[in-house]
């Protein structure tokens, strides 16, 4: 079950490296997009002109790959305590991440559902972190070849054109599906300002990531939520 | 309407280079001065300005004997050809007489049908506009398509002095080529017909005197397996998934709004709904 009304305690989720990084991140890979589109498909030719003609677009879409490939680095050196935690929990697996998921189809489809215990980042943002990591590898990397393909042999040039469309059509079925949940829908939505401010509030922290809200309260860095209701209903 | 070769029979070619004046004169292409190659050959290959280049070989036979050898050299007009197949802007296309011709206006120079022709025939030129931009097209041998729908035969072939080219329907050009292959085939037992099944046939076809390797050309050329499964598996099953992608979201949106009510805030009804 859900609530969307919070007491307005709010809570850390996110360091001001990872706001920057993720806003970098999320720019650049709309930019790439839009500029990609009428190179990917006829129907968006009608773009060429906004983006000031093929030219344009072309070179629009390589200083936005430049910055593509930044965030991994903002995130790395403005808060490498938070990429370490990133990246070990995307390795660790347990039980309770495939549990996860059985529950969150049915709050997707907006079904009774329950929470599963989770920490920093739950399964799902796990498998998402894990394909954006692999389709960013296969673009990145193949964009090399395509930028300068004289300095590729040409069978790497042609397969890097078959390496950047998959990972362009992975990428954009999961980012579709990650601002959905971020943006529309609604049990999820305090993330996406969260993303931003780097503040969530501390009811939907606790419900969402109740292991790492544990945590954060037993270094006394959260306010214990159950102490203070439990004073409220004595009250 | 039936399909047009011109059919290349380079024992017959004596390397005058008519056909590259004659090519450079009809289709108003620049004079590009090129670096000494070595040979008597002008350019190394084809370039977006120079559709058409005679090459020269000297070649030892399997009898130690030194061997001359001419090729005109210009697009394959490929019947499954690569340079369409991967272009983004349908700018590559098969005219009526068989042949690949670049639609200028479509091109957008992304360059992508120079990474695949199988030959490397297709190249891209820099133009400057008014305002001193440059931009990108594509270019190569148009088969003189604006000759054909004339009625007329592309200049490279009115121009050859020694019959070595010939242009006309496929049948015609084929039964030529054939003959001749058993013609020459007791002075050079290499002989050959070039024209690909890789890329399902040409339409500009050769007799060769020696392997295709001897000129320079591939083997066993075919369309890129790469660009098959960009353009008839990956980009079609990404397209699919970004519709099914938001059919989902919008099936996901739809259930939210019928199954959630329960979640929703009071403040979002508004005055609308009494319950
Ligand atoms: S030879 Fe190259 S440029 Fe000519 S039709 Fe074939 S693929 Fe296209
Ligand atoms: S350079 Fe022009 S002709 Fe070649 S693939 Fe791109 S749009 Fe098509
Ligand atoms: S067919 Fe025309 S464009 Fe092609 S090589 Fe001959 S003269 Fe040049």
């Amino acid at each position: 079950m859900s609530n969307t009304q919070y007491s307005g305690v709010k809570v850390k989720r996110f360091s001001m490296g990872f706001v920057i990084a993720h806003a970098v991140n999320a720019i650049s890979f709309f930019a790439l997009y839009i500029t990609a589109l009428p190179m990917y498909t006829e129907w968006f030719d009608w773009l060429y002109p906004v983006l000031g003609g093929p030219e344009g677009a072309r070179l629009l879409h390589r200083i936005f790959a430049i910055a593509f490939v930044t965030p991994t680095f903002i995130w790395l050196i403005m808060d490498p305590k938070g990429f370490l935690r990133w990246g070990k929990e995307l390795v660790t697996w347990k039980k309770r991440d495939i549990q996860f998921f059985t529950e969150f189809v049915k709050e997707l489809f907006g079904f009774k559902f329950k929470h599963v215990k989770q920490t920093f980042f739950n399964a799902g943002e796990k498998i998402n972190s894990l394909i954006q990591i692999a389709t960013a590898i296969l673009i990145i990397g193949s964009g090399f070849p395509m930028w300068f393909p004289d300095l590729f042999p040409k069978a790497v040039v042609q397969w890097a054109y078959v390496a950047h469309n998959v990972g362009f059509g992975l990428a954009i079925a999961v980012v579709v599906g990650h601002i959905y949940l971020s943006v529309i829908h609604k049990n999820s939505r305090p993330g996406y300002t969260g993303v931003i401010t780097g503040d969530v509030p501390a009811e939907w922290a606790k419900d969402h990531y109740t292991e790492w809200y544990e945590e954060e309260v037993e270094k006394g860095n959260f306010p214990d939520l159950d102490k203070n209701k439990n004073k409220k209903k004595g009250a | 309407m039936a399909e047009y070769i011109k059919y290349v029979d380079v024992t017959k070619c004596d390397g005058c280079r008519a056909c590259m004046v004659a090519c450079k004169n009809w289709n108003d292409l620049p004079a590009e001065p090129e670096e000494f190659q070595g040979s008597v050959q002008s350019h190394a290959n084809v370039t977006a300005n120079t559709w058409n280049v005679l090459s020269f070989i000297e070649h030892e036979d399997s009898k130690g004997n030194l061997d001359y050898l001419f090729r005109h050299s210009s697009c394959f007009h490929c019947t499954d050809a690569a340079c369409v197949k991967v272009c983004p802007e349908e700018a590559m296309h098969y005219t009526d007489f068989g042949s690949v011709n670049v639609d200028s206006d479509k091109c957008v120079g992304c360059g992508y049908c120079v990474q695949n022709c199988p030959f490397d025939v297709v190249q891209l030129a820099t133009y400057k506009d008014k305002n001193g931009k440059e931009y990108k097209k594509a270019q190569k041998c148009t088969m003189c398509v604006d000759r054909l729908e004339e009625g007329m035969q592309p200049a490279c072939v009115t121009t050859c002095h020694t019959d070595a080219m010939e242009f006309g329907t496929q049948e015609e050009m084929l039964k030529k080529a054939k003959k001749r292959l058993s013609e020459i085939k007791d002075k050079y037992p290499n002989a050959m017909i070039y024209n690909p099944e890789g890329v399902g046939g040409t339409h500009t076809i050769y007799v060769l005197a020696e392997k295709p390797s001897v000129y320079g050309l591939p083997e066993k050329p075919k369309v890129p397996t790469s660009a098959v499964v960009w353009k008839d598996y990956a980009q079609p099953i990404g397209k699919m998934m970004l519709g099914a992608t938001s059919m989902a979201l919008v099936g996901a949106f739809v259930s939210n709004k019928l199954f959630n009510k329960e979640g929703k805030g009071h403040e979002e009804d508004g005055g609308g709904s009494h319950e």
